[in-house]
Order: structure tokens, then sequence, then C-alpha cells
């Protein structure tokens, strides 16, 4: 497992992949910060981490869309699959990467939080909720578009078809706000931006903390189990 | 050993493997022969359990792929008609990837390494990236893989294909080498590499083994060509 995390590390600074993924993060956080911190002369950090939690639809599939697309389509995938290495261990390796990634990209935005605690107040419970359901989600997110990549045979198609899967989440989050009581408690429970509100408020929430949990685990399992129905179905 | 006994494979309507049986002794060299389509690469794959077959057991030193999958694939190297080269990175960290995946000791991959790249003969390209090599040493990176972690059983599928002249050469010559150590399996359509490097020839043709001898079992002024155009020629008729 720890082969396949150093060498999907490698990979995506290796290529502009990583270097992207980061840049164009940090660069568009950089933006909210201006926005909802500055000009503002605000030093609310939750309603900062709200913004930047809409920035995993964007960032997640780019990060993901190799994971296992790529090794289909330039045929690496023999390599790992004639390896003497369980399909278990070669899903955590990719999925330990993309997230330690996001992990790094989640503490480079530590400066933000570093500017608004020195020309404003933070409470520091406030921030580890707030960043603790933005790694949650953020994990989930990441979980979601990897069993993406598994599905689908190209890259492109996986970044395309995860930025829409993660596109119809927000939507479902916005059509809870217009929608009878029973479907939108339906859509709220299932809902990855509702299940982060408490985290936002400053509260932490072992139901959204579990619940997040149980989307990672659950998007593992299936992209372990379609890997090796894949494997089995071979050219049928 | 490599054993397959009854191996089935199907495709959707297609039956690319029918009934094949075949083994390859220790320290042998067992050519697959076959036209286009004939099942070779389909067989290797079902050999190195990168897909199951419908029916049938793959049994590798007298493990089951189907019980312990993990147990045989420890005792392969295998190169795929492609060879599962990452383009951005170089060479040797691609073979210490591979090393790590084969579970070599961490402290002994260096040394490891060192070896293979010696005997491939990429000392030379050892730092560029795999992107950027000739399709002879894209070749040889992946022959470089299917060694690390020392596996007893090597299967190559068509390493000769697609190279120059004197790439070729070089590549019977690796083969030949890794064969006094090693069992080799290895797919091609070329009759003459077949009966200069193996011991053994396998002829699968329309997913059938049409022929299965050792080379030296070959009657007296008949050669692998006459064979092979026997044994494809009468299964076309009965077919």
């Amino acid at each position: 497992m720890i082969a396949v995390w150093r060498k999907e590390l490698r990979s995506y600074f290796c290529t502009p992949v990583g270097y992207v993924c980061v840049g164009v993060f940090l660069a568009l956080a950089s933006l909210f910060f201006y926005i909802s911190v500055l000009q503002e002369h605000s030093s609310d950090i939750l309603s900062f981490i709200l913004r930047m939690s809409y920035l995993w639809m964007l960032l997640c599939p780019v990060l993901t869309m190799r994971l296992f697309a790529e090794e289909k389509q330039r045929k690496t995938d023999q390599l790992l699959f004639t390896s003497p290495i369980s399909l278990t261990r070669i899903t955590l390796g990719k999925y330990l990467a993309a997230v330690t990634v996001l992990l790094g990209t989640v503490i480079l935005t530590g400066v933000y939080t570093a500017v608004i605690g020195r020309y404003g107040q933070i409470y520091a419970g406030e921030v580890f909720t707030g960043y603790l359901g933005f790694i949650l989600q953020g994990c989930a997110f990441v979980a979601i578009d990897m069993l993406v990549s598994a599905l689908v045979r190209t890259p492109i198609i996986a970044a395309a078809t995860s930025f829409g899967l993660n596109v119809a989440l927000w939507i479902m989050n916005l059509l809870a706000l217009q929608a009878p009581a029973w479907l939108a408690d339906i859509l709220n429970f299932l809902s990855l931006y509702s299940r982060n509100e408490p985290f936002l408020m400053g509260q932490f929430s072992p139901a959204s903390a579990l619940f997040d949990l149980s989307v990672i685990a659950a998007a593992l399992f299936v992209t372990i189990h379609a890997l090796d129905t894949r494997r089995w179905k071979k050219g049928a | 050993m490599i054993e397959l006994k009854h191996i089935n494979k199907r495709f959707g309507n297609v039956q690319a493997l029918k009934d094949v049986s075949l083994t390859a002794q220790n320290g042998e060299i067992l050519g697959l022969l076959g036209v286009n389509g004939a099942g070779k690469s389909t067989a290797l794959n079902i050999m190195t359990g990168y897909f199951p077959p419908t029916s049938g057991t793959v049994t590798i030193d007298g493990t089951d792929m189907l019980t312990d999958p993990l147990g045989c694939k420890r005792r392969i190297g295998y190169l795929p008609e492609h060879p599962p080269l990452y383009d951005e990175l170089t060479v040797r960290e691609y073979l210490f990837f591979v090393s790590r995946l084969r579970e070599v000791k961490a402290r002994s991959i260096p040394a490891h390494v060192d070896d293979i790249l010696s005997l491939c003969g990429l000392k030379d390209v050892a730092g560029r990236p795999l992107g950027k090599l000739s399709k002879g040493y894209r070749q040889r990176a992946g022959i470089a893989q299917a060694l690390c972690g020392d596996p007893p059983t090597l299967i190559f599928d068509e390493p000769t294909v697609g190279l120059d002249p004197r790439q070729v050469v070089e590549i019977r010559g690796l083969i030949r080498t890794l064969g006094k150590t090693h069992t080799v399996i290895f797919s091609s359509h070329l009759l003459s590499e077949v009966q200069q490097l193996c011991t053994r020839a396998v002829i699968l043709h329309e997913g059938k083994v049409a022929w299965n001898a050792p080379l030296n079992q070959l009657a007296k002024n008949e050669s692998l060509e006459d064979v092979f155009l026997r044994v494809t020629l009468r299964e076309e008729a009965a077919s």
C-alpha cells in the first residue's frame, strides 16, 4: 500500500496535476479571502471555510481523475493487477495519496487563518471544528470521485463525470430548500453540504462525522468491488 | 512449474480459449505460437492472474491461482504486450516502485535494482524518464520490471514485436540468458524466434492447442514452419 501511495504522490508532482490542483485551489481561496474577509473587514473564519468548501467540487475531480482511469488508458493496470498486492491495498494507497495532497492544500490555507488571527479574533474550537468538517467533506468527495475514475476509461471522462456528479450533489442541497418537507429531509440527510453545517456553526457533530466516514467507506468498498467485477468480466 | 488444465475463456459470444491444457516445467523456455487472434495473449493473461478463466484451473508450483492469487503472483514476472510503464517516472524510480510492489525488502532494493539495470543494459538510461526512451529501451524496461522480486517464472507477451533487427537480437540474447535461471514462457508469431530460443513449443490455433511438443522431437528434415503449416491447415480443414 505504501508503494502505491509513494508512487502516486510522486506522479502528482512529476506532472503538472499536483501543482495545478494546489495552485488553482489557493488562487480561488485567496479570491474568497479577499471578498469575504478583507473587503468585509470580517474575522468570520467559518463563512470563509464555507466558501472554500465549494472548491472541493472543482479540486477533487482533477485530483482523482488519473487514479484508475489513466491506469486503464495506459494499460499499466496490468502491472498492478498481476503484482502480489490486493485490490484493497491498491485502492487504499491511491486514496491516501489523493488525501495527502488534499491535506497539504488544507495546511497551506492555514496562512489565511493566521492572517485573520493576527488582525482579528478567532476561537480555537471554532477553527478546529470548521476545519474538521472541511477536511471530512473533502475526503468524502475524493472517495466518490475516485470511484468514478474506477468506472470510466479515460481521465478526461473521469474528471467531467466527477465534476457533474459533484455539481449534482450541490444542486441536491439547493433543491432541498424548495422541496416538500419529507423530500427535503431525505435530501438534507444525504447532502454532504447540509451535513457540514453543524461544523460551520462551530459545533462538533458526531452524526455528521460518522456520515462522512460512512460515505468514504462505502465509496472505497464499491471501488474495490467495481475493480474486481471488471477483472472478472474482462472483455465480456 | 505452470500448469493450465482445461482452460476455457469466453468473451461474450466469442470463445477465445477452448479446453487449453499445457505445462511449463521448471527450467524450460516455452514458446507460445499462433497467428493473430489465436488466443496467445488471453492464455498469458490468465496464467498471470490478470483475469480469470471462464472454467479450468491454473496452478503455479502447485498453488492454485483461484485460491491463492497473491501466492501465485509472487512467483511470476510478467511483460504484457504493451509494457506497463509510467512515463513520468525515471527507469530507476520505476524499478524501485515495482520492487516495493513485489515485496523486496527496503534495504535490498538499491542493490536489487542495480543488478537488474546491469542485466538488462539499462544503466546508462537509469536516470531518464521512461516517456523519453526509445522503443528498444522501453521494452528492456518492461522486461526489467518483470525481474523485480526475482520471480522464478517469467512470462513475456511478444517481447520483440516492433523492435529493429539489432534490438531483436539483443532482447533474444537477454531471454536466452534469463532462460538459464528461470522458467520462461513467451508468445510470438515468429517461428524462427521460437525455434532459436525454446526447448518446447505450443501452437495455439483458434483458441485450441494444435501442437505441443519439445523442439528436439521434431522429425529429421522437418522445421517448425512445416509443423505450423501442417497443424494450422489441418485444424482449419477440420473446422
